[in-house]
């Protein structure tokens, strides 16, 4: 039984020893191996506190080691980075914000992007300009806040004491009062809106009948009339055409003064001729008329 | 009042007087180890793991927007490395090993059996007094760590599995600013409260008067003063150590 207890009290004193140092070790360092040194010098006022994480391109590759404060106003800072990462020639260490507590991070930045060179352990790692720390972020929110407050003060002159508030509360009342108003005319046109639509809906249902009411037999039968009619006044209109051409053609020479009747007409002797005839005609009518028995002499037997 | 804490002056010079005798409190110190400290092992295992699920859930939704979620994995541990951890294996050893200390140590005074102890010219304290305290003071830190290790256990997979901080955020947040000397500083409260739990319980035990009653009540008694010892003992703990636990 003495034996028993001395092994069980062995037993959890050696796991707890055991848990409270590779604890301590994995949360100081993330685990056993230490990874290799490497070297920053930091401005005094950057913030930086043994245990803080190392990023590489945003990812955890290490711890801060120790930081060490130097006379010439840097801080000599240890890191540790782990020994499956390589950090690339050209990497610049600047210490960034991890959250919104203050609390800070070293992030390498490789500016030449992946090099197959890379920092050998125990280099120093040339230092970047630093983000700004809770320091600046305040001093800028209190700059801003002020321009808040004068914004503040400006709105508060110009709505309240200036009566700029009571304007606008007029301005609303006499909005509401057009919003009535349309409100109203949107009721009227909604009304004038359903007769129209009751009337059309009228003259639809007219029309619907009426075109029920049509024989499409007669229809056609009177489209094909009209085709007909159609086609004979197209005939007609050629043969007008025609016609007009020789009459055209007759007046032509007529005007040219070609042929009989050109002559007739173009020739002022023969108009003469003419109206020297007619006199004469006249003449001769007015004596049988005159002296009928002059000229017409009847015997019967 | 200040005859109460001359009494207990007399008692802690009498242990004092008791180890210088190992002989007699050697073989016991193991099986005091054995009972203060290993069946105390589950019971301490469930606190810490109920504990840091309980920390680590309320901790991510205590968080407003923003917040990056790492920071559940640094609180859970801070609270309950620091605080809970130790505080809790404390008290509810009080009621587990202390009270168990003052009956048996109530009882064997009610019945004499202390007093033929010294009749064989036995040192009652180097004998009865002096394992338990060495045991408490070894036991309870070992208790403590292992509450811790399942403690952050326990709030690490509730913190996965039940919300939505990632494992690679939480380990974040456990490393951050991390110091090995708030490892100590639970050890050191632990230590703390193991003493307070052997030496009170054990003085009440001793103290005891009056049968079966008086055993029950310095039973009561010493859980309700080492309690109260303890929290005192964490709170003068914190004023004089928390400076140093920075990261």
């Amino acid at each position: 039984m003495k034996k028993r207890d001395d092994v069980l009290v062995g037993v959890v004193m050696a796991v707890a020893l055991i848990v409270a140092i590779v604890g301590s070790l994995w949360l100081a360092r993330g685990g056993l191996s230490k990874g290799y040194p490497l070297y920053a010098k930091f401005p005094w006022n950057s913030g930086l506190k043994q245990g803080q994480p190392v990023l590489l391109a945003g990812v955890n590759v290490g711890y801060v080691d120790e930081v060490d404060l130097r006379p010439d106003g840097t801080v000599l800072t240890t890191f540790r980075v782990g020994k499956d990462y390589k950090v690339p020639r050209g990497t610049v260490a600047t210490v960034v914000a991890n959250g919104i507590f203050g609390d800070m991070a070293i992030a390498l930045t490789p500016k030449l992007g992946p090099n197959p060179v890379s920092i050998p352990p125990e280099d120093t790692v040339p230092v970047g300009p630093s983000a700004p720390g809770i320091a600046q972020i305040t001093s800028k929110a209190d700059s801003i806040a002020t321009s808040v407050n004068a914004m503040t003060t400006a709105l508060n002159q110009q709505l309240v004491a200036a009566g700029g508030v009571e304007d606008l509360r007029k301005a609303l009342a006499s909005s509401n009062a057009l919003v009535l108003n349309m409100n109203r005319l949107v009721s009227q046109f909604s009304v004038i809106a359903a007769e129209q639509n009751r009337q059309l809906s009228m003259t639809q249902a007219s029309l619907r009948r009426a075109t029920s009411g049509i024989d499409s037999a007669k229809i056609d039968s009177t489209l094909s009339g009209i085709r007909a009619t159609s086609a004979n006044m197209a005939q007609l209109s050629a043969d007008f055409r025609l016609t007009a051409m020789k009459l055209d053609s007759v007046v032509s020479k007529a005007n040219s003064g070609t042929g009989s009747v050109g002559l007739m007409l173009n020739d002022p002797g023969a108009y003469n001729d003419v109206r020297a005839l007619i006199q004469h005609m006249d003449s001769l009518m007015a004596d049988v008329k005159k002296n009928p028995r002059k000229y017409i002499n009847l015997s019967i037997f | 009042m200040f005859a109460r804490i001359g009494e207990r002056g007399y008692f802690m010079r009498d242990i004092g007087r008791g180890l210088k005798d190992p002989a007699t409190y050697g073989s016991e110190t193991i099986r005091q180890m054995r009972n203060i400290g290993v069946d105390s092992l589950p019971l301490a295992a469930i606190v810490a793991a109920f504990i840091g699920a309980v920390t680590a859930f309320q901790t991510r939704y205590q968080l407003f927007g923003g917040v990056q979620l790492s920071v559940v994995g640094l609180i859970s541990r801070q609270s309950i490395i620091l605080e809970l951890g130790p505080l809790l294996t404390g008290l509810v050893l009080t009621g587990r090993v202390g009270a168990r200390i003052t009956a048996e140590i109530g009882t064997m005074r009610v019945t004499e059996q202390i007093d033929a102890l010294e009749t064989l010219a036995y040192d009652p304290i180097a004998y009865l007094v002096v394992p338990r305290l060495l045991a408490a003071l070894i036991m309870v830190p070992m208790l403590t760590i292992m509450a811790n290790a399942i403690g952050v256990g326990t709030a690490f997979l509730t913190a996965v599995l039940a919300t939505d901080v990632t494992s690679a955020a939480f380990s974040e947040g456990l490393r951050l600013a991390f110091a090995p000397f708030q490892i100590v500083y639970s050890i050191i409260k632990a230590t703390l409260f193991g003493g307070a739990i052997a030496f009170f319980c054990s003085y009440e035990g001793y103290q005891t008067t009056a049968g079966a009653e008086g055993v029950g009540r310095s039973t009561a008694q010493a859980v309700v003063i080492t309690s109260v010892a303890i929290l005192v003992l964490d709170a003068l703990t914190a004023l004089l150590l928390a400076p140093y636990l920075q990261g």
